[in-house]
């Protein structure tokens, strides 16, 4: 399913409220682990699930790579639209 | 179930046995129905047979009847599907039905359930053998069935004095194990069944705002569906005496509720099985089992934890499974697939071995979780199950009613607080708010995933 970059961002920032913590900046380049959003696997399971929920379908679920930076996530639902 | 009737006739004849939506009987009625069951089943050679009724003055008039006669009843959900109903007859090997129902014809020779209640009396007394065939529930699958002895089921319940005052609700089928065992102490105590159908919570609330109900036996579920439809519809449930809760482990938050707004009732949770029968049972209001009757070899059974998992040696269990052997050949002890734990004093109920959910090599055990979210302001109701992610292999997954008028983000807030003392692995990461909590057909939550 297709989803607009905005949206999948405010399914991100959601998640980082329910999950305390801060979104002061969210660029694509943001990675989801480490020195980034530093999810661990619990919680990139969370999002993914969210995403699932709110989509229909979630990279870290159905892409062929797993998901890396907030860029990957929105790109997996633009590359849905076209598909 | 024949023994106690004749006794309940001879010492009070015209006390009411059993009101039911079609009809009330009083004892001595109840009897003679039974005793003309007996004659007719004789005169059909019917020595074992399917029942698909709703009518519990019915259902106590077959059973009692079969057991006079020595034949062996095995009721059947009253709704069940035709189709089904014949697969699982077939695989019991049932060609007989006792019903009222036209649909059940195909395969079977159909005896109308009301049309056994003949014009002659069976005039002799009960065998030796009162066979009774219990199908299991809850689980998935084709339901097994428990051979089972009336004269057995009936030792746990002879030394129980009469109370004649009590009138139970019948929450649960007659065709489950905990049906049945609400007959048996109706019986026992000559006291009064009160029996609508449907037997869903909400024909029950209105039999107790109408039909002085002073004693339930249902599952907690079904307890937290009356709650919420009495508070829904500002029913008053004064009168309530005896609250028994079965079929899932007691949630503390319930127990708490049901002492709050019965004050003067008695709460007793019972652990029990179609298979083990009824092992044990607490009266003390707390959640869990005291360590204590792990111990003692009492008439219903002992029970002893192997591995975190609750192993049972059954005192009045079945005979064995239908077509099968006798169980008893080996030392009893069998194990329940419950998973328990000992703290201090109490042995906690952890879930179904089958319900327990693979976080990334974490073993997160279900009910600690629900009762958690349970607990939390706002939450009516909840289930907690495994919901498959292709990350940690599972998550752990709540569904969660609301209260009226209650904040979602409240609510997640609270639940996100209520689980600080459990490992993160145990933290509920897909919340979702839903109208209902599925039930299964026993009306006890499943907590495995879809």
């Amino acid at each position: 399913m297709a989803a607009d970059p905005a949206q999948v961002r405010g399914v991100i920032v959601d998640f980082l409220g329910r999950v305390g913590k801060a979104a002061d900046e969210l660029a694509d380049t943001t990675a989801l682990y480490g020195e980034g959003l530093e999810l661990d696997s619990l919680e990139a399971a969370e999002l993914s699930a969210m995403l699932e929920d709110t989509f229909g379908t979630d990279p870290f679920s159905s892409a062929e790579q797993l998901p890396e930076t907030v860029g990957d996530v929105i790109a997996f639902y633009e590359v849905a639209a076209t598909a | 179930m024949i023994d106690l009737l004749e006794r309940a006739a001879i010492e009070c004849p015209d006390r009411l046995a059993v009101r039911t939506s079609e009809t009330e009987r009083s004892y001595a009625e109840l009897l003679d129905d039974a005793r003309r069951v007996a004659a007719s089943l004789q005169e059909r050679g019917l020595r074992r047979f399917a029942v698909v009724e709703h009518d519990a003055a019915l259902i106590l008039a077959l059973l009692a009847g079969a057991a006079l006669a020595g034949a062996e009843a095995c009721q059947y959900p009253p709704d069940i599907e035709a189709g089904q109903f014949r697969e699982q007859a077939q695989g019991l090997g049932h060609d007989q039905v006792v019903t009222r129902r036209a649909d059940l014809t195909d395969g079977m020779t159909v005896h109308d359930s009301a049309g056994l209640i003949g014009d002659t009396s069976y005039g002799g007394s009960a065998g030796e053998s009162q066979p009774l065939l219990i199908r299991t529930t809850g689980t998935t699958g084709v339901p097994k069935a428990a051979r089972h002895d009336w004269r057995v089921l009936g030792r746990t319940v002879s030394d129980r004095t009469a109370a004649p005052d009590e009138r139970w609700l019948l929450a649960y089928g007659p065709q489950q194990f905990a049906g049945i065992q609400v007959l048996l102490h109706v019986a026992a105590v000559r006291a009064t069944l009160v029996a609508p159908f449907p037997r869903q919570p909400r024909d029950g609330l209105e039999a107790i705002a109408s039909g002085g109900v002073t004693s339930v036996s249902a599952t907690p579920t079904y307890w937290r569906f009356l709650l919420s439809e009495a508070r829904a519809r500002g029913v008053e449930l004064s009168g309530i005496r005896q609250i028994t809760l079965g079929g899932e482990a007691a949630p503390p938050d319930l127990l708490e509720e049901l002492t709050a707004r019965f004050p003067s009732a008695r709460v007793s949770h019972v652990y029990a099985s179609t298979e083990f029968g009824s092992v044990a049972s607490v009266r003390d209001g707390r959640a869990g089992f005291a360590v204590s009757q792990l111990f003692p070899d009492n008439p219903g059974g002992s029970m002893k934890v192997v591995d975190g998992e609750l192993w049972v040696r059954a005192g009045a269990g079945m005979l064995g499974y239908a077509d099968s052997e006798d169980v008893d050949s080996d030392d009893g002890w069998r194990a329940t697939g419950d998973i328990v734990e000992i703290v201090g004093d109490r042995m906690f109920f952890r879930g179904r071995g089958s319900e327990v959910i693979n976080v990334g090599g974490v073993k997160v055990a279900p009910l600690p979780v629900e009762e958690r979210v349970l607990a939390v302001d706002g939450v009516a109701m909840a289930r907690v199950f495994g919901r498959a992610n292709r990350l940690t292999g599972a998550i752990v997954a709540a569904e969660i009613v609301l209260e009226d008028g209650q904040d979602e983000d409240a609510v997640r807030a609270g639940v996100r607080e209520a689980m600080t003392d459990l490992p993160r692995a145990w933290h509920p990461r897909s919340i979702t708010f839903v109208e209902t909590i599925e039930t299964q057909g026993n009306k006890t939550i499943r907590r495995t995933e879809a």
